[in-house]
């Protein structure tokens, strides 16, 4: 019986690789040893782009098949660390600074120091900074392959009906105490069901129809698309060293401000409460006409100003605080799994993914700015062909001191639950801010021990 | 439960080697994937193991921090709330429809369709309430929205998260609660309820002198059932919420997955299963006790 | 009960009346959902039926459209197949319910009739299994999975569940038990083993039970969800419910794709939906059964 079981597993997993074979034998190729690598990405909006990148790849190298894999962000790293533990990973992926520590950590990332030293790569042709985002002991755990920048989005139509345009809202001032300018826009751009809008003294903060201002409260230990820059711009840093810190300062009361800042939004009716947050992200809100203003990144340009979009969106730069204007600037990389079988084609991949031949491609389609700092022109000139400002993102990705690095170090997915429920029950008025951060500081700063 | 035969066939049997054929698929699941797993579990229990490195052993330090994460006592905190909501309202429910068919209609169709909620995934069921109840474009809030109320944020409130997960799981199994209770109804002698009717009897006094105390044994049967399945939430919170608000939802089933799959600890989410494992032993006996008790009051 | 209308009556009828309407319209929301083009979302009035209804939905999440269609028609550039997710959860369901119900089947009549040493003991050890919640193994049992190289296989997302499951072999020892031996009794004097007692005798006369727990066990196999979603995340492999949290979460930036995710949540009912049409007696006598238990 325990060999008739056996034999019965043995026939399903030849069904199931038949399945299989049938599948992927739709594509092409017979040669000799050709290789068939595995790519992962989440973003949808860039897979065309990487999928011309594979095409031009493979016909370069017609033994490499590249085979991409996309799946959404929550999805993605579920999806990587289980299939890492599972000894089954993609041969190469795409990273990001609070996700990929723990690979490195375990092991499980490849060195590209070697192959870069013996090919000569050029380290200086990316955006400044970005290459050292994945470097530890001298050792790389990845070649950079774009940047993003924050500004801040926000529909035309109905801030032109309030009185605010563009220049209005070009240099916009911020502080947590009164929230400078940029809280004067904000509540402007808040209208009640009466149509008075967040300045009317008749402004009926119960019954509002559209706010001025959506919160990102999803946004785990980083904040890049609202707190964190707030916080940039008072002299907050996140760790005693970026990258691979292990004292965090959660506990700097210059956060707490920034959150208490928030909350004093929502307590106006500027900004929705947490506790009716609804399944619906902020563009969604936006483009629903419930929203006016939030705080985006460049990555998401398309989005906005797309054919999809509904409403009418512009870009404009953040407000700026006491310390200037400053904005997360993170960076993305390709890295290769230290377990592949095939190390050499899939450095081969990389070298493609990181040179200018595939990022001038994804520059061209104008959806991300590419690392190399000529591919990111061209997408610049790429999104200006289509008539698109988004000078925002640059002005501040260019500007002296315009921009701070996200925090890389490890325990990346614990540092991020602890400190987004400690921000969550800040908003929810469960603690107060300070007592709520200074908890977690001590939480996070526990699992370095 | 043992049958007494009145008379022994004369020869003893002994069918040892036709036993073992029958039993050596049985056997061999159970060592293999419950057996063998425990085993392996009660080992990870005490070591630090993250998939990715060979487990040390640590002692009982898993366990001793368990005492001290406050986010492990939250999580049973707020199962035990959700058991509470759950298991009190889909039983009174049910209880309430199951006597209700049984004094009114025998309809399979009826039943049938009372049963469709169960038969759904409950990634489904989560699917379809998260969209009923989202805040902004939700059926319920746009009704709630047409009276004057609202929008109430069912899922993200904080305190009315738990509840909103309870109802939805009410919703997806008192159907099916129902008609075991309605099963264990239908054993009932009807001379029972012909008898008090003609002592005058109304259905109420009916329900408390009749159905309930001959329904017991079942009603205890089917509680500690679903007893044990609700402690065990998780692929409505999985869909919908995901644990927020700030852990509102955490339930323990959900703490022990995010452990093991989501931060890798996996020897600290063996100790956390062994202790659910421990307060689930403890009920069970508990509930079986009461059960056997209400058996012999019966008979 | 000869009182046609009195009070009371009216007063259940109409409470039993609510408890359905309040059963089945979430599904018809739900299909009322899959036929709106996402592009009416927001707009779409919240009568009974859309303005412009259509199947767009059903098509993408089918994978019937191009990418460029799913997109214009709301979805994401990702890939979504439920074809094949249906496929894969009708052939999980049926190997599990199959083989499961034959082998806890026979286990069951050996508790219930053979004779052999220790069979109380094995028997009390097997149903103690009862009491562990599947957590505790289904992390041992993942990382043995894993060990196997099965991650990713319909043969790992079976395994544990394919040779038994303690409550099968519970329930079947208490219905063994509950058959008359005689016919047993003179089928052995006929010259018959306890195998050929088993198949020829035994299981014939079980076929209500066999089914009940057969029908059991596919509904559950068709609800289940951590364990496939541990094991079977590939694309190749993934089950309906799988495919529905990973969907949630593939919609554009973030924004659940709604008028798709009814579409696919209606495909994920409707297996359910036909066994229902088709065994629905079945499937509430074998409650019966359970219950009277």
């Amino acid at each position: 019986m325990i060999r008739r079981s056996r034999a019965g597993a043995a026939l399903l997993s030849l069904a199931v690789a038949a399945g299989l074979a049938a599948c992927s034998s739709s594509g092409d190729e017979a040669g000799g040893d050709a290789v068939t690598l595995d790519y992962w990405l989440w973003d949808d909006n860039q897979k065309a782009s990487y999928q011309a990148c594979a095409d031009a790849f493979h016909a370069d190298n017609p033994n490499i098949t590249i085979k991409i894999s996309q799946s959404a962000w929550d999805v993605y790293w579920q999806n990587l660390t289980t299939q890492v533990a599972a000894g089954d990973a993609p041969d190469v992926w795409t990273n990001q600074g609070s996700y990929y520590p723990q690979f490195v950590t375990s092991g499980q990332i490849l060195d590209l120091e070697p192959y870069v030293k013996a090919d000569n790569v050029d380290l200086s042709q990316y955006q400044a900074g970005l290459a050292g985002l994945f470097e530890k002991d001298g050792k790389r755990y990845g070649l950079p392959k774009d940047w993003d920048t924050m500004a801040v989005v926000y529909n035309t139509d109905h801030l032109k009906a309030q009185g605010l345009d563009a220049a209005a809202l070009e240099d916009l001032s911020w502080n947590p105490t009164d929230g400078g300018t940029f809280e004067q826009a904000i509540a402007k751009a808040t209208v009640d069901n009466n149509g008075k809008n967040g300045l009317d003294p008749a402004f009926d903060k119960t019954k509002v129809k559209v706010y001025g201002f959506l919160p990102e409260w999803g946004d785990g230990s980083q904040g890049q698309n609202g707190w964190g820059n707030f916080a940039a711009m008072l002299g907050f840093t996140y760790l005693d060293k970026n990258p691979w810190g292990t004292q965090f300062k959660y506990d700097d009361p210059r956060l707490a401000q920034v959150i208490d800042w928030y909350k004093s939004l929502i307590a106006k009716g500027y900004s929705p409460a947490l506790d009716l947050k609804s399944t619906l992200a902020r563009d969604a809100l936006l483009n629903a006409g419930k929203g006016a203003m939030t705080i985006t990144g460049s990555w998401m340009i398309n989005s906005y100003l797309g054919d999809s979009a509904k409403v009418k969106f512009a870009f404009a730069p953040l407000p700026a605080g006491p310390q200037g204007r400053k904005s997360a600037i993170n960076g993305l990389s390709d890295a290769i799994w230290a377990g592949t079988e095939h190390k050499d084609e899939a450095w081969k991949w990389v070298k493609f993914l990181a040179s200018s031949d595939c990022q001038d491609i994804v520059g061209g389609n104008a959806v991300v700015f590419p690392a190399i700092k000529t591919a990111s022109d061209k997408a610049l000139a790429a999104h200006e062909g289509k008539g698109r400002d988004v000078r925002a993102f640059i002005d501040q990705a260019t500007a002296p001191n315009g921009t701070f690095f996200l925090p890389i170090t490890d325990h990346g997915s614990e540092v991020s639950k602890i400190v987004q429920d400690a921000i969550q029950s800040a908003v929810l008025g469960r603690t107060d801010s300070a007592t709520a951060l200074k908890k977690a500081n001590e939480q996070v700063n526990a699992l370095f021990k | 439960m043992t049958s007494s035969t009145p008379h022994h066939p004369a020869r003893r049997r002994d069918d040892r080697r036709a036993a073992w054929w029958f039993l050596v698929p049985v056997l061999a699941g159970f060592g293999v994937f419950y057996g063998y797993p425990a085993v392996r579990g009660l080992w990870y229990s005490v070591t630090d193991y993250t998939m990715l490195n060979t487990p040390s052993f640590v002692g009982a330090e898993n366990y001793s921090a368990l005492m001290r994460d406050g986010d492990f006592w939250n999580a049973l905190k707020v199962t035990a709330w959700y058991v509470l909501l759950n298991i009190g309202s889909q039983t009174l429910l049910a209880l309430a429809i199951a006597a209700l068919m049984h004094r009114l209609t025998r309809s399979v169709v009826l039943r049938a369709t009372l049963l469709l909620p169960w038969l759904v995934p409950n990634v489904t069921v989560g699917l379809l309430w998260m969209w009923l109840l989202d805040t902004n474009l939700g059926f319920l809030n746009h009704l709630l929205g047409t009276v004057g109320i609202g929008p109430v944020g069912f899922l993200s409130d904080a305190s009315l998260a738990m509840p909103s997960i309870a109802a939805i799981n009410t919703w997806s199994y008192t159907g099916y609660t129902a008609l075991l209770l309605y099963a264990g109804m239908l054993q009932i002698p009807q001379y029972l309820y012909e008898s008090a009717a003609i002592d005058g009897a109304g259905e109420w006094r009916m329900f408390r002198r009749v159905t309930l105390p001959l329904l017991r044994p079942v009603l205890a049967l089917v509680l500690v059932v679903s007893l044990i399945g609700s402690f065990q939430i998780f692929d409505t919170i999985a869909v919908t919420t995901k644990g927020d608000p700030v852990g509102a939802t955490r339930a323990i089933y959900f703490f022990i997955y995010e452990e093991a799959f989501r931060f890798f600890h996996l020897g600290y989410a063996a100790a956390a299963a062994i202790c659910l494992a421990l307060i689930l032993g403890v009920l069970t006996a508990v509930q079986m006790r009461l059960l056997r008790a209400s058996r012999s009051d019966l008979a | 009960m000869r009182r046609r209308f009195s009070p009371g009556r009216v007063l259940g009828w109409t409470v039993l009346t609510v408890v359905v309407v309040g059963s089945v319209f979430p599904f018809w929301w739900m299909v009322r959902t899959a036929i709106t083009p996402a592009a009416d979302m927001y707009t779409d009035s919240s009568a009974l039926l859309p303005d412009n209804p259509t199947l767009v939905n059903f098509a993408r999440v089918l994978g019937l459209t191009s990418e460029a269609e799913a997109r214009a028609a709301g979805g994401s550039g990702a890939h979504v197949d439920f074809a094949r997710y249906l496929v894969n959860s009708v052939v999980y369901c049926a190997l599990i319910a199959g083989f499961q119900t034959l082998f806890c089947a026979m286990a069951g009549y050996a508790f219930a009739r053979l004779r052999f040493p220790g069979r109380d003991l094995v028997f009390g050890i097997l149903i103690s299994a009862l009491m562990v919640p599947p957590i505790f193994t289904l992390l041992p049992n993942f990382v043995f999975v894993k060990e196997l190289g099965l991650i990713n296989t319909m043969a790992g997302m079976v395994a544990p569940s394919l040779l038994m499951t303690p409550f099968a072999v519970f329930f079947l020892r208490q219905f063994f038990l509950s058959l008359p031996r005689d016919v047993e009794e003179a089928a052995i004097l006929d010259g018959n083993g306890p195998w050929g007692v088993f198949w020829r005798i035994a299981l014939p006369m079980s076929r209500g039970p066999l089914i009940t727990i057969g029908l059991t066990t596919i509904v559950w196999a068709w609800k289940d969800y951590l364990w496939p979603l541990l094991v079977g995340r590939a694309e190749e492999n993934r089950l309906v419910t799988v495919a529905l949290g990973v969907f949630l979460q593939q919609s554009p930036n973030t924004q659940p794709d709604w008028t798709g995710l009814m579409a696919a949540s209606t495909l994920s009912v409707v297996p359910v939906l036909v066994l229902l049409v088709f065994m629905g007696r079945r499937l509430v006598q074998s409650l019966n059964f359970t219950g009277s238990k």
